[in-house]
C-alpha cells in the first residue's frame, strides 16, 4: 500500500512537473533474485538492504529465492537470461564465484557490477566442554597428530573451508577436515561431540557463543573482536606468516549486469549508499556482528577478482574443478 | 517440577494475551487457509507457503504478527496436504504420503467425509498432546537432538526408506525395498555432498543438482493416478457418497490412545535435526501398526491407521521448532524457512533467544491447530465436492497443477521431463505391484543417508564398528536388522512358533 502511494505520489510529481519522461528508471517495481536459500545470511542481508533502498526509490523491490545449480548457478543463470535493465538484480555473495569452475555457467565474475554490503568474520571455535583452551593448544594438538583432530567447515571450497586452509598452511598444523551442508550443521556437529573444532562466521557463531555453547579460540582476522563480554584474540597476533593467506572475507552483496545503461548503476548506486548509511542497517549490522563494506562498481569488483582468483586456484589445487580455472582467463593469486 | 510449572504458567499468560488480540484472528483465518490450499495443490510445499509469506510480510509487519501467518500456513498446509491424499491418493506434501495408506480406501468405501473429519480432529488433538509433551520435555529432547551425530541420522534415514517398503508392499517386503533401493539410487545423481564431485551426470548441467523431490513426488504419484483414473473411469463412473464429516465424540474418545501416541512419536520425530514432517508419519504409522488393536487392517482403510499418519505430520510441527528456538538448528525445511523470517527480524534463534518468544510461538501453535480444525470441518465439505466432478474433467486438471507444482521448482522444462519420466517407471512398477512410496522417501532420504553414512567414515577414518559402540546407533542398528529379518520367511516362521508354545 505505501509502495503504491509512494508510486502515486511519484507519477503524480512527474505529471505535473512535465520534464521527467516515462522512460526513467526506475519505472516499475524491481525483482531481487536471491541465489541462496531463505534464512541464509545472503537471504537476510538482501531482504534488509532492499527494504531499506525502497526508501530512497520511488518503487517497490520484491526479493524472491532461485536456489540450486552449481554454487548458485541456477538463479545466476535465470537473472543472466533476464533483461540488463536493472529491474532484475541478483543476489549474492563471494561463494558464487567458482559457479564457472565447477561447471554451473559459463561466465567469469565480471559479468556483474557488483554491490558488496559486508560480511561476517571468521573465527575457530571448539565447544564448551572441550579440553582446549587457546588455538595454540589445539594447533600444538594437530602437530602432535598430523590428520588427527577433525575439524568442520560447510562444503569443500567455501569461504570457511578456505579459511581453515590457510590456517592450516599458516601454522603448519594439519587437521582432518570434515565438510557439512553449511555452516548451521557443521556447529551443530561440534556441540554433539562429532568434530574437535568448527571454523564459521562470528555472525552465525553469536548466539552459540553468547549461549556458552561454543568457545571462541581466535579470530581469523587482523582484529580483535569482542562477544559476550570476553576478548577473541586474533590468530594473527599468536602466528606469524599468516598474513600471507589470510584475511579471506565474506562479501554478501548483489548486483546487477554489468551491461547495464550507466544511468541503472547511478540510481542504484546512490540508493545503496543511501541505505548503507541509514540507522537500520548500520545497527542491523552491529547486533549481528556484520562488517559492512558498502564497495560498488570498479572497487567491488576488484574485491570479488581477488575471491574469484584465490577461490578457483584453491579448488583447482584440490581436484575439485570441472573446469580448469586458466582456460577461462582466471589468473593465479 | 517447578520449571514445568512455571512452563505452564508463562504458556497460559502467553496464549490469553494472543487470544485476547482481535488482529489475531485475521491473521490466523487468512494465513492458515493459505496454507491449506497451498498443502492441498498437488507440489506445492508447506516450505514454498513459509517462504512466500515471509517474502510477503518479511520486516513489513511486527515479528509478532508475521510469526502468527507464518505458523497458521505451516499448521495449515502440513494438513491440507491430507486432502488429496484421501480423497485421490495423491498425497499434496510428502508428509501426508502416509495418510493415502489408509484414507484412500476409506473414500473409496464411502466414508471420505468421516476420514476428512477424523483426521481434522485427530491433527488438532495430536498437536495438543505434542504439545504438551514440549512444553514438559524441552530439555530431555533438546539433549537427545544434540546427541544425534551422523552414525545415528543414517541409520534413521535408512529405517524410514526400509520401514516404508515394509509397509507399503501389498505382497512381498523385498518389492518395497527395491522400490526404496531405486530411490536411493537416484538421490546418489549430482554433485556429491561430502567433496562436490560429479556423479551420475553425463556431462549435463540439469543432472548436477539432483534430482528435485517435487517433480519426483508429482511424478511418481500423481502420474500413476491419472493414468488409472482415466482406465477406471468407464468402469465406475457411480462417486462415492460423502457421509457424515465431523466425527462423533464416542469415535474420538475411543481413538485417543491412538491420536496421543502418534502426536509423542510425531513431536519426537521432529524435534530431531533434519527429519522432519516427512519421516514422522511413516515412523507414526508403523508403530502404529504394531501397537494397535486393528494393525492387520493397515492398509485396507483402518481408521487408526489414518490418525497415525496424520496426527503425526501435524505434531511434528511443534517438534521440529524445539531445534530451531532453543539451538538455531530447522528440524525441517518448512522450519528453516520460518529461520529466515526470525532473522529478518533481527531475532536469532538460539540458547539466548528470549524465553517469552518460545513461549508466544507455542501460543501460536495451538491457535493455529485450533483455527485449522475450525476451519478444516468447513472446508472439508467443499473440498470432498472433487469426489463429484466427473473424474474425464478433474482428471486434467489435477495433470495441469501437479505441472505447475513442478515446475515452480525452479529446474526448468526439464523438472516437467522427469515428472514424466518417473510417472512413466511408477506407472509401470504399479502395475507389476511394487509400492511407489518408499521410491519418493527413497529420493527424500537417499541424501541424508548418502552424506551421514560417508561423514561417518570419514569422522571414523573407515572403521565400521561406530554403528556398534555408539548407544544410539546400536539400539537404531537392531532396529533395522530385526525390521529386515522380521520378514525373512524362515525368521517370520520360527518366531511365530517360539510365540505358538509360550502361548
Amino acid at each position: 500500500m505505501r509502495r503504491q502511494l509512494i508510486t502515486a505520489a511519484a507519477l503524480a510529481a512527474f505529471a505535473t512537473a512535465g520534464t521527467a519522461s516515462a522512460q526513467d528508471y526506475p519505472f516499475r517495481d524491481i525483482t531481487t533474485v536471491v541465489v541462496w536459500g531463505a534464512g541464509g545470511g545472503t537471504d537476510s542481508i538482501n531482504r534488509m538492504i532492499m527494504a531499506e533502498m525502497e526508501k530512497f526509490l520511488p518503487v517497490g523491490i520484491s526479493v524472491t529465492n532461485v536456489t540450486g545449480g552449481v554454487a548458485g548457478s541456477n538463479g545466476m543463470v535465470h537473472v543472466m537470461n533476464q533483461a540488463d535493465d536493472g529491474y532484475t538484480l541478483v543476489g549474492l555473495s563471494e561463494s558464487n564465484v567458482t559457479a564457472a569452475v565447477q561447471g554451473g555457467w559459463d561466465q567469469r565474475f565480471d559479468f556483474w557490477h557488483p554491490f558488496i554490503v559486508g560480511g561476517s568474520p571468521d573465527l575457530i571455535s571448539v565447544p564448551a566442554s572441550s579440553e582446549y583452551q587457546t588455538l595454540q593448544d589445539l594447533i600444538d594438538a594437530a602437530k602432535a597428530s598430523p590428520g588427527e583432530v577433525l575439524a568442520a567447515a560447510s562444503g569443500a571450497g567455501s569461504i570457511h573451508h578456505l579459511n581453515l586452509l590457510a590456517l592450516e598452511n599458516g601454522t603448519g598444523a594439519e587437521f582432518r577436515f570434515i565438510p557439512y551442508g553449511g555452516s548451521a550443521p557443521s556447529q551443530e556437529a561440534a556441540l554433539a561431540g562429532e568434530v574437535v573444532a568448527v571454523v564459521t562466521s562470528l555472525a552465525e557463531q553469536a548466539p552459540l557463543i553468547e549461549g556458552g555453547e561454543l568457545r571462541p579460540l581466535a579470530m581469523l582476522v587482523p582484529g580483535s573482536a569482542e562477544i559476550a563480554g570476553t576478548t577473541v584474540p586474533s590468530a594473527f597476533d599468536m602466528f606469524d606468516g599468516l598474513d600471507k593467506y589470510l584475511p579471506l572475507s565474506q562479501s554478501i552483496g548483489f548486483a546487477v549486469h554489468a551491461s547495464a545503461p550507466d544511468n541503472v548503476k547511478a540510481v542504484l548506486t546512490e540508493a545503496f549508499e543511501q541505505a548503507m548509511a541509514a540507522d537500520a542497517v548500520t545497527s542491523w549490522a552491529a547486533d549481528n556482528y556484520y562488517v559492512l563494506s558498502g564497495l560498488s562498481g570498479p572497487a567491488a569488483s576488484e574485491v570479488f577478482s581477488t575471491l574469484e582468483s584465490t577461490f578457483a586456484w584453491t579448488l583447482y589445487e584440490l581436484d575439485a574443478t570441472e573446469v580448469d580455472p586458466s582456460t577461462l582467463g582466471i589468473e593465479k593469486p | 517440577m517447578d520449571s514445568v510449572l512455571t512452563q505452564l504458567a508463562g504458556f497460559g499468560a502467553a496464549f490469553a494475551n494472543l487470544a485476547s488480540d482481535p488482529a489475531t484472528y485475521v491473521y490466523l483465518v487468512a494465513s492458515v487457509f493459505l496454507g491449506i490450499v497451498f498443502g492441498a495443490l498437488p507440489g506445492l510445499t508447506a516450505t514454498l507457503a513459509v517462504t512466500i509469506l515471509t517474502g510477503f510480510f518479511g520486516n513489513k509487519i511486527p515479528l509478532e504478527q508475521s510469526l502468527i501467518a507464518l505458523i497458521g500456513a505451516y499448521v495449515g498446509a502440513i494438513y491440507g496436504g491430507s486432502y488429496p491424499s484421501i480423497l485421490l491418493n495423491i498425497p499434496g506434501t510428502a508428509a501426508s504420503a502416509a495418510t493415502a495408506m489408509d484414507g484412500h480406501p476409506l473414500a473409496r468405501q464411502g466414508k471420505g467425509g468421516e476420514a476428512l473429519g477424523l483426521t481434522t480432529t485427530a491433527s488438532f488433538i495430536g498437536t495438543i498432546f505434542g504439545t504438551i509433551f514440549l512444553l514438559l520435555f524441552v530439555w530431555l529432547l533438546l539433549a537427545i537432538s544434540r546427541n544425534i551425530t551422523s552414525p545415528e541420522k543414517c541409520l534413521l534415514a535408512l529405517f524410514g526408506v526400509l520401514l516404508s517398503g515394509t509397509l507399503m508392499s501389498e505382497d512381498l517386503a523385498l518389492k518395497g525395498w527395491i522400490s526404496g533401493l531405486i530411490g536411493l539410487s537416484m538421490a546418489m545423481v549430482g554433485l556429491d555432498p561430502i567433496l562436490s564431485e560429479t556423479r551420475f551426470t553425463f556431462g549435463w548441467s540439469y543432472l548436477m543438482s539432483g534430482f528435485q523431490v517435487v517433480p519426483v513426488l508429482m511424478g511418481a504419484f500423481a502420474i500413476p493416478q491419472i493414468v488409472d483414473g482415466m482406465r477406471a473411469t468407464l468402469l465406475a463412473p457411480e462417486p462415492p457418497p460423502v457421509g457424515r464429516i465431523t466425527p462423533s465424540l464416542r469415535e474420538i474418545g475411543r481413538r485417543l490412545p491412538t491420536i496421543g501416541r502418534s502426536g509423542v512419536i510425531g513431536t519426537g520425530i521432529g524435534a530431531l535435526p533434519g527429519v522432519g514432517e516427512d519421516v514422522a508419519g511413516w515412523v507414526s504409522y508403523g508403530v502404529g501398526k504394531a501397537a494397535s488393536r486393528e494393525g492387520h487392517l493397515f492398509g485396507k482403510g483402518s481408521r487408526d491407521g489414518l490418525i497415525s499418519a496424520e496426527a503425526a505430520n501435524n505434531a511434528a510441527i511443534g517438534g521440529a521448532l524445539i531445534p530451531l528456538l532453543v539451538l538455531g538448528i530447522p528440524g525441517s525445511p518448512p522450519a528453516a524457512a520460518l529461520l529466515g523470517a526470525l532473522k529478518i527480524n533481527n531475532v536469532i534463534p538460539g540458547p539466548t533467544i528470549d524465553p517469552g518468544l518460545i513461549l508466544h510461538i507455542v501460543a501460536i501453535l495451538v491457535m493455529a491447530s485450533l483455527t485449522m480444525m475450525l476451519m478444516g470441518l468447513l472446508t472439508a465439505r467443499v473440498f470432498i465436492l472433487v469426489l463429484r466432478i466427473p473424474r474425464t474433467v478433474f482428471l486434467p486438471i489435477v495433470l495441469v497443477l501437479t505441472t505447475i507444482g513442478s515446475f515452480s521448482v525452479g529446474g526448468g522444462i526439464n523438472d516437467l521431463y522427469l515428472m514424466l519420466g518417473v510417472g512413466a517407471v511408477a506407472t509401470l512398477m504399479g502395475i507389476m505391484h511394487y509400492p511407489i512410496a518408499p521410491l519418493v522417501i527413497g529420493v527424500i532420504l537417499g541424501g541424508l543417508f548418502d552424506e551421514t553414512f560417508r561423514r561417518t567414515l570419514l569422522v571414523s577414518d573407515g572403521d565400521l564398528s561406530v554403528f556398534v559402540t555408539r548407544p544410539g546407533a546400536c539400539i537404531l542398528l537392531v532396529l533395522n536388522v530385526a525390521l529386515i529379518l522380521s520378514q525373512v520367511g524362515i525368521v517370520k516362521r520360527g518366531f511365530g512358533r517360539l510365540m505358538g508354545r509360550s502361548a
